[in-house]
C-alpha cells in the first residue's frame, strides 16, 4: 500500500510538472505585457518631455529585466518554480514566493487568503447538507421504486437538474428576500455591523443561508438520481437476493450490503464534491456579492492578474491530482476486490 | 408525467422572467435634462425613525486602495476614489458642481500669485491655524507639501511603485528627482520650487516652460500625515534653497543592486493600511472588511468643513458591494439606502420604477462624457476626413443612443460634456456641423473626396458586386506612401472577409486607388459592439453607399495593443484596424489635449488618433516661441489653425477665462470638422435612494461623494 502511494505520488509530481509547464506556456502566449502597463503611469507623466518616448522605452525595459519577461518561456517557468534566476534572484514558489497580484498590488497568498476563506465557509455546509439529503434520499427512492414519492423526487430532481443554477439563485433571490424578506438579497454580513463571537457567525450564517439553500438546491438532483441509480442496481444483484432469502432484516441488506456495494461509483462523486470544497462557483458568488474564489478568479482572469490565476489553478491541479489517489484507496475501502495490497 | 414535468418547467421559466426582469418603468417619464431631483418626499407622511446612517450600495467592487487610490495612476477604482475623497479633506483648493476649481475657504487663509522674472510662477498659499487630522494632530504646511515631496523623489519612488514625476512641472525638480540621498553623484538635495515660508505657509514655483492655463491647480495640494507618505521619523526642512528630506528617506537596505530605500518600502506598505494614520476628511475609516468588501466611514468631529464650509450631517456611510442583477432588489427590501450612477436602459428602467415619491427617490445627471467610435487617421479610408464624416451620417445616432441607453442618454457632437461651463459660455456661437442620419450626405461628402472609382479605376457603380461593391480612392503619391512614408496604404487590405471578398489597395498604371473598406476592432462580449453591428456594419445604407465595415471582436488587450502600436500587446507590425469603440470622460473641467495631436515623432504614443492636421503643417505650434493671442494666431494663420496648435494654445497661451474659451471653442469647432471620433450617446447616471436621504444633489462634476457631504438623514 506504502510503496503504491509513494509511486503514485511520484507519477502526480511528473504530471504536475507537465500541467504546470502547459498552463505557464498558455498564459506567456497571451499577447499582453506587464511591464507596458506598469510603466504607463510614468508615461502618461512624460507627456510633455520631449525624451520621453527614450525614458519611457527605459523604464519598460527596466520592468522587463525585473518581471524576466524579457526571457524566454522557459527561463520564465523555472524562474516562477524557483529553480532559476529571474533578474540574478532565486525568488520562486520554492523560496516561498507564491506570485504577486499586479491587480491588487499585493502578494497573492494575501489576496487569495479572505476569499478562499469565504469559499471553503460556504461549501462546507453546502456540502454537508448536499450529501446529508441527497444520499438517503437517492437510498430512499431506490428502495420505494416506483412509489409516488420515488416519482415525485424524479420530477423534482430532473427540474432541478435542469435548470442552470444562476436562474435557481435569481428566482430564489427574487422569491425568498425580494417579496419575502425573509433573507438578505446579497452581501455577507450586515452593513456597519461590529459583531463578535456567536453573535458574528449568526449574522454570517444568516447571509450565506441563501447563498447555501440555492447551492444546495442546484446540487440536489444530479446525487440524488446518481444514488438512486447505483443502489437500484445494487439491489437488483443476486447478492440481495440471497441475503433477503437468508432472513436478514431490510435495514441490513440495504445498508450493509446493497449500499457497500452502491458505493463505488458514488465514492467518486462524494470525493469530487469534498475536493470542490476549495473552488468557488462563479455564479453563485457573482449573484450574492460572495467575495470568494471564483470571483477573484474571474476577476483576476479579466484583469489579466495571470500569477493568480496560474497559483490557483496549480492549487487545483495538485487537489485533483490528490482527490484521484484518495478515490483509488477509498475504492479500496469499499471494494476489496480493487484493494491495493502492494 | 411528461406533460407534469413539461408545466412545471414553464412554471420554473415563467418565474425566472419575472425575477429577471420585474416592474419597468416607462423610460420616456424620465426628466431629460441633468441635475433634478424628481420628488421633494413629505416629511409628515412618514412616522419612523431613522439611524443616522447611510448604506450605499456600489456595483464597483472596492479593493481597499483609500490612502491614494490608484497609486499615482488614473486608473482609481471609482469606489475607492468615494472613500478616498470622503476621508481626505481640506485640499488648498476643490471642485465645485461645474468641475471648477475652487480656493478653499476653510483651509486656505491667503493665496497669491506672482510671475517672476525668470518666466516662473509662483504660487503662496498661507493654510489656516485651527486645521487638525482626525486625532487632534495639527495640521502645518508640512502636511501639505509632504507628498509633492515624496512623490517627485524617483530613486525612492521605484521602491514604492511611483512614478516620481509629481512635481515635474515645478523649478528644481530635475535635480531633486534623481537625488539620491547623502553622498549622491547626481542632483540635489533641496527643492528649488516647494518652499516653506513659515509652519503655515507653503510656496510653489512653477517653470516658465510649463506655465499653462490650468497651472493655478498646481497649488491644489492636500495634506496628508508626515508617515502617510514619507515613512516614520522623516521630517521636511527649508534653509532659504527650498524643501528638502531629512536623510533617513533615503536610508537603503540591502547591498549593490540589491539595494532597496526602506522608506519606499514602508510608503508602499502604507499603502493599504487604512489604521496607522489619521484622516483629515469629513470621515474617517472605522472598518475595512476586505473580507465582505464592506467599509463602514464615521463623521469626523475634527473636520471644519469643505470649500464652502460644509461640513457632514450624517454620522455614518457604509459602502458595500451590489451586484447589478439584484441591486434593485436590495434598495426596494431596505438592504441598501443608494445606488449611485445606475445607468444602463434595463437597470434604469428597474431602478425608476422604485421610484414613487414617498419611500423612494431619485436624482440624475448627464455623464460628463460619452461612449464613442475613435478613428485611427494615419492610414487607410479613415485618414480620409470625408470618410469619418460619411460614417458618422450613415449612423443614426439618435436611434443608436435611444436604443443602448434605453432613453435615458443623449448624443453629443463634439469632445465636451453640454455641464462644462466652457460650453456654456460659447454655446450660442459654437458652430457645429450637424451629423444627423443621411446616407445621403454621407453618399455626397464621399464623392466630394474622390471617392469615386471602383477596383479597375473606372467610375464607381452603385450595386455592383464583389470587389467593386465599395468605392475606391485614387490616392496621390504622398497618400500612398502613408503619413510615415512606410507604404502602409499601398498594400492596405481589409480583415475578416468572412465572405471570400478581399477588398485591397489596387495599382493601376502606377496608380494607387484604395478602397472603402474600414477595419473595426472592438471588445467581445460588449453591447455597444453589438449595436454597431447591427445598426452601422451591417446596415443597408452602408452597403448603399458604397462602403464597408469589417469587424473583428476580440480582448481589450489587443484593442489596446493595436491602437498604441506595441506588439508586445498583441499589434502585428502592420496597422490593420482604422476604427474601434470606447469611451471617455472628465472629473472636472481641467481640458488638457496638449501633445495629443502633435506632429512630432516623440508624442506619438499620446496621439490617441494619429491624426496630423495639415492646418499644422502650415502654421505649427512652437512652445518656445512668442505665445499669441487667439486674434494674432486666427490673422497669422490666415484663420486655419490646426489641432495641435488649438490644442497646445489652448492651454499655453490662454492668460483669461475668455481667451481660453475662444481657444476651447475654436478647438471643438475644428474637432467637430475633422471628426476623429463619432460619439455616440452620452448616458444619464440616477442615483437612486430611500427618502430618509435628504437634500441629497447631485451635477456631473459633483458625484454622490460630494452631495453626501450635503445630505443629511430624515429627523437628522
Amino acid at each position: 500500500m506504502g510503496k503504491y502511494i509513494v509511486k503514485r505520488l511520484g507519477y502526480m509530481l511528473v504530471v504536475l510538472a507537465i500541467l504546470s509547464f502547459i498552463m505557464f506556456f498558455v498564459y506567456s502566449i497571451i499577447p499582453f505585457d506587464r511591464a507596458v502597463v506598469e510603466a504607463e503611469p510614468y508615461k502618461q507623466s512624460l507627456k510633455n518631455n520631449p525624451n520621453a518616448p527614450q525614458l519611457y522605452q527605459e523604464r519598460v525595459d527596466q520592468y522587463r529585466r525585473e518581471l524576466g519577461t524579457d526571457q524566454n518561456v522557459f527561463v520564465r517557468y523555472l524562474g516562477w518554480l524557483g529553480l532559476g534566476p529571474i533578474n540574478g534572484k532565486y525568488n520562486g514558489i520554492l523560496q516561498g514566493n507564491f506570485g504577486y497580484s499586479y491587480e491588487y498590488d499585493r502578494p497573492v497568498t494575501e489576496v487569495l487568503a479572505r476569499p478562499m476563506e469565504n469559499t471553503v465557509f460556504i461549501n462546507i455546509f453546502a456540502t454537508v447538507l448536499g450529501l446529508g439529503i441527497t444520499i438517503p434520499l437517492g437510498i430512499l427512492c431506490a428502495t420505494k421504486r416506483g412509489s409516488r414519492l420515488d416519482t415525485g423526487v424524479q420530477v423534482a430532481t430532473i427540474v432541478g437538474y435542469s435548470i442552470p443554477g444562476f436562474i435557481i439563485a435569481i428566482v430564489f433571490v427574487w422569491i425568498f428576500a425580494i417579496n419575502l424578506g425573509w433573507f438578505p438579497v446579497s452581501g455577507m454580513k450586515t452593513p456597519g455591523s461590529d459583531y463578535t463571537g456567536l453573535q458574528e457567525l449568526k449574522d454570517r450564517l444568516y447571509y450565506m443561508l441563501l447563498p447555501l439553500i440555492a447551492m444546495t438546491f442546484s446540487s440536489l438532483g444530479g446525487m440524488t438520481r446518481y444514488t438512486r441509480a447505483a443502489m437500484s442496481e445494487a439491489l437488483s444483484l443476486d447478492c440481495i437476493r440471497t441475503a433477503r432469502a437468508k432472513g436478514l432484516r431490510e435495514r441490513v441488506v440495504v445498508y450493509s450490503h446493497a449500499f457497500r456495494n452502491a458505493l463505488i461509483p458514488i465514492i467518486t462523486l462524494v470525493i469530487g464534491w469534498f475536493t470542490g470544497i476549495f473552488s468557488g462557483s462563479i455564479v453563485i458568488e457573482n449573484i450574492f456579492g460572495l467575495n470568494g474564489v471564483g470571483r477573484i478568479y474571474i476577476n483576476s482572469l479579466n484583469a489579466k492578474d495571470f500569477e493568480v490565476v496560474l497559483l490557483l489553478q496549480m492549487f487545483y491541479v495538485i487537489l485533483g491530482l490528490a482527490g484521484n489517489l484518495v478515490v483509488d484507496l477509498a475504492y479500496g475501502l469499499a471494494d476489496p476486490r480493487v484493494r491495493v495490497n502492494k | 408525467m411528461k406533460k407534469f414535468l413539461a408545466l412545471l418547467l414553464a412554471a420554473m421559466m415563467v418565474l425566472s422572467l419575472a425575477a429577471c426582469t420585474q416592474q419597468a418603468a416607462d423610460p420616456t417619464s424620465a426628466p431629460s435634462a441633468g441635475g433634478e431631483n424628481s420628488t421633494a418626499p413629505d416629511p409628515a407622511e412618514s412616522q419612523e425613525v431613522y439611524e443616522n446612517k447611510i448604506v450605499i450600495g456600489d456595483i464597483t467592487e472596492m479593493s481597499g486602495d483609500f490612502r491614494s487610490p490608484g497609486w499615482g495612476t488614473s486608473s482609481a477604482n471609482a469606489t475607492d476614489q468615494a472613500v478616498w475623497f470622503l476621508t481626505a479633506g481640506y485640499a488648498a483648493m476643490e471642485t465645485d458642481r461645474d468641475g471648477v476649481y475652487q480656493w478653499n475657504q476653510t483651509s486656505v487663509v491667503n493665496h497669491s500669485e506672482v510671475d517672476n522674472e525668470d518666466g516662473s510662477r509662483t504660487y503662496t498659499v498661507e493654510i489656516a491655524r485651527d486645521l487638525t487630522f482626525s486625532d487632534g494632530t495639527p495640521i502645518t504646511a508640512k502636511h501639505y507639501v509632504a507628498d509633492i515631496l515624496a512623490f517627485s523623489s524617483g530613486p525612492v519612488c521605484a521602491d514604492a511603485n511611483r512614478s516620481g514625476m509629481s512635481g515635474q512641472v515645478l523649478v528644481g525638480f530635475e535635480d531633486f528627482n534623481v537625488y539620491a540621498g547623502p553622498g549622491s553623484e547626481e542632483g540635489k538635495k533641496e527643492f528649488a520650487g516647494v518652499r516653506l515660508l513659515d509652519e503655515y505657509t507653503y510656496e510653489l514655483t512653477v517653470k516658465g516652460s510649463e506655465l499653462s492655463y490650468f497651472s493655478y491647480t498646481t497649488a491644489a495640494l492636500q495634506p496628508s500625515p508626515l508617515g502617510l507618505f514619507l515613512g516614520e521619523g522623516v521630517d521636511i526642512v527649508d534653509d532659504g534653497n527650498g524643501c528638502y528630506l531629512t536623510d533617513n528617506f533615503y536610508e537603503k537596505t540591502g547591498e549593490g543592486e540589491d539595494a532597496q530605500y526602506v522608506k519606499g518600502l514602508e510608503i508602499l506598505s502604507n499603502r493599504y493600511d487604512v489604521s496607522k494614520y489619521p484622516y483629515s476628511g469629513p470621515y474617517t475609516i472605522t472598518e475595512w472588511d476586505e473580507g465582505t468588501k464592506q467599509v463602514t466611514l464615521t463623521i469626523n468631529p475634527e473636520f471644519k468643513g469643505n470649500f464652502e464650509g460644509q461640513k457632514p450631517s450624517i454620522e455614518t456611510i457604509v459602502y458595500v458591494l451590489a451586484v447589478e442583477e439584484t441591486c434593485v432588489g436590495e434598495l426596494s427590501s431596505g438592504g441598501v439606502d443608494l445606488l449611485p450612477a445606475i445607468t444602463g436602459g434595463e437597470l434604469t428602467k428597474n431602478a425608476l420604477a422604485l421610484v414613487d415619491g414617498e419611500k423612494f427617490t431619485e436624482t440624475h445627471y448627464q455623464r460628463a462624457g460619452y461612449g464613442k467610435i475613435q478613428f485611427d487617421c494615419d492610414f487607410g479610408p479613415t485618414m480620409f476626413q470625408e470618410v469619418r464624416q460619411a460614417v458618422a451620417y450613415l449612423l443614426n445616432r439618435t436611434e443608436f443612443c435611444q436604443t443602448f441607453t434605453g432613453g435615458y442618454g443623449v448624443v453629443v457632437d463634439g469632445p465636451y460634456s453640454p455641464d462644462f461651463a466652457s460650453y456654456r459660455a460659447v454655446q450660442d456661437d459654437i458652430e457645429l456641423i450637424d451629423y444627423s442620419f443621411s446616407p445621403d450626405t454621407a453618399i455626397k461628402v464621399l464623392e466630394d473626396g474622390g471617392w469615386i472609382y471602383n477596383s479597375k479605376g473606372e467610375p464607381y457603380v452603385a450595386g455592383a458586386s464583389g470587389v467593386d461593391a465599395v468605392r475606391y480612392k485614387k490616392l496621390t503619391a504622398e497618400e500612398a506612401e502613408g503619413w510615415d512614408g512606410s507604404g502602409t496604404n499601398k498594400t492596405y487590405a481589409s480583415v475578416a472577409n468572412t465572405d471570400g471578398v478581399t477588398y485591397q489597395t489596387v495599382e493601376i498604371n502606377g496608380e494607387y486607388y484604395m478602397p472603402l473598406a474600414i477595419n473595426w476592432y472592438g471588445t467581445s462580449g460588449n453591447s455597444v459592439s453589438d449595436l454597431l453591428s447591427t445598426m452601422l456594419s451591417n446596415s443597408s445604407d452602408l452597403s448603399a453607399a458604397g462602403m464597408v465595415i469589417r469587424s473583428t471582436s476580440g480582448d481589450f488587450t489587443v484593442l489596446q495593443g493595436n491602437i498604441y502600436r506595441m506588439s508586445s500587446m498583441g499589434y502585428e507590425g502592420t496597422p490593420t484596424y482604422n476604427m474601434y469603440n470606447l469611451a471617455t470622460g472628465w472629473n472636472s473641467e481641467v481640458y488638457d489635449y496638449a501633445y495629443n495631436w502633435s506632429l512630432a515623432p516623440e508624442y506619438f504614443p499620446y496621439s490617441v488618433n494619429k491624426l496630423f492636421d495639415e492646418y499644422d503643417e502650415a502654421f505649427p505650434y512652437d512652445k518656445e516661441a512668442e505665445r499669441l493671442s487667439y486674434d494674432e494666431a486666427v490673422a497669422a494663420s490666415g484663420d486655419k489653425l490646426g489641432m495641435d496648435y488649438l490644442s497646445m494654445a489652448m492651454v499655453y497661451n490662454s492668460t483669461t477665462k475668455e481667451e481660453y474659451y475662444q481657444w476651447w471653442m475654436a478647438y471643438i469647432e475644428r474637432w467637430n470638422e475633422l471628426m476623429p471620433d463619432i460619439p455616440l450617446y452620452s448616458n444619464f447616471y440616477y442615483d437612486v435612494y430611500h427618502t430618509k436621504l435628504e437634500n441629497f444633489k447631485t451635477t456631473p462634476f459633483f458625484g454622490p461623494r460630494k452631495a453626501l457631504l450635503y445630505a443629511n438623514v430624515k429627523g437628522y
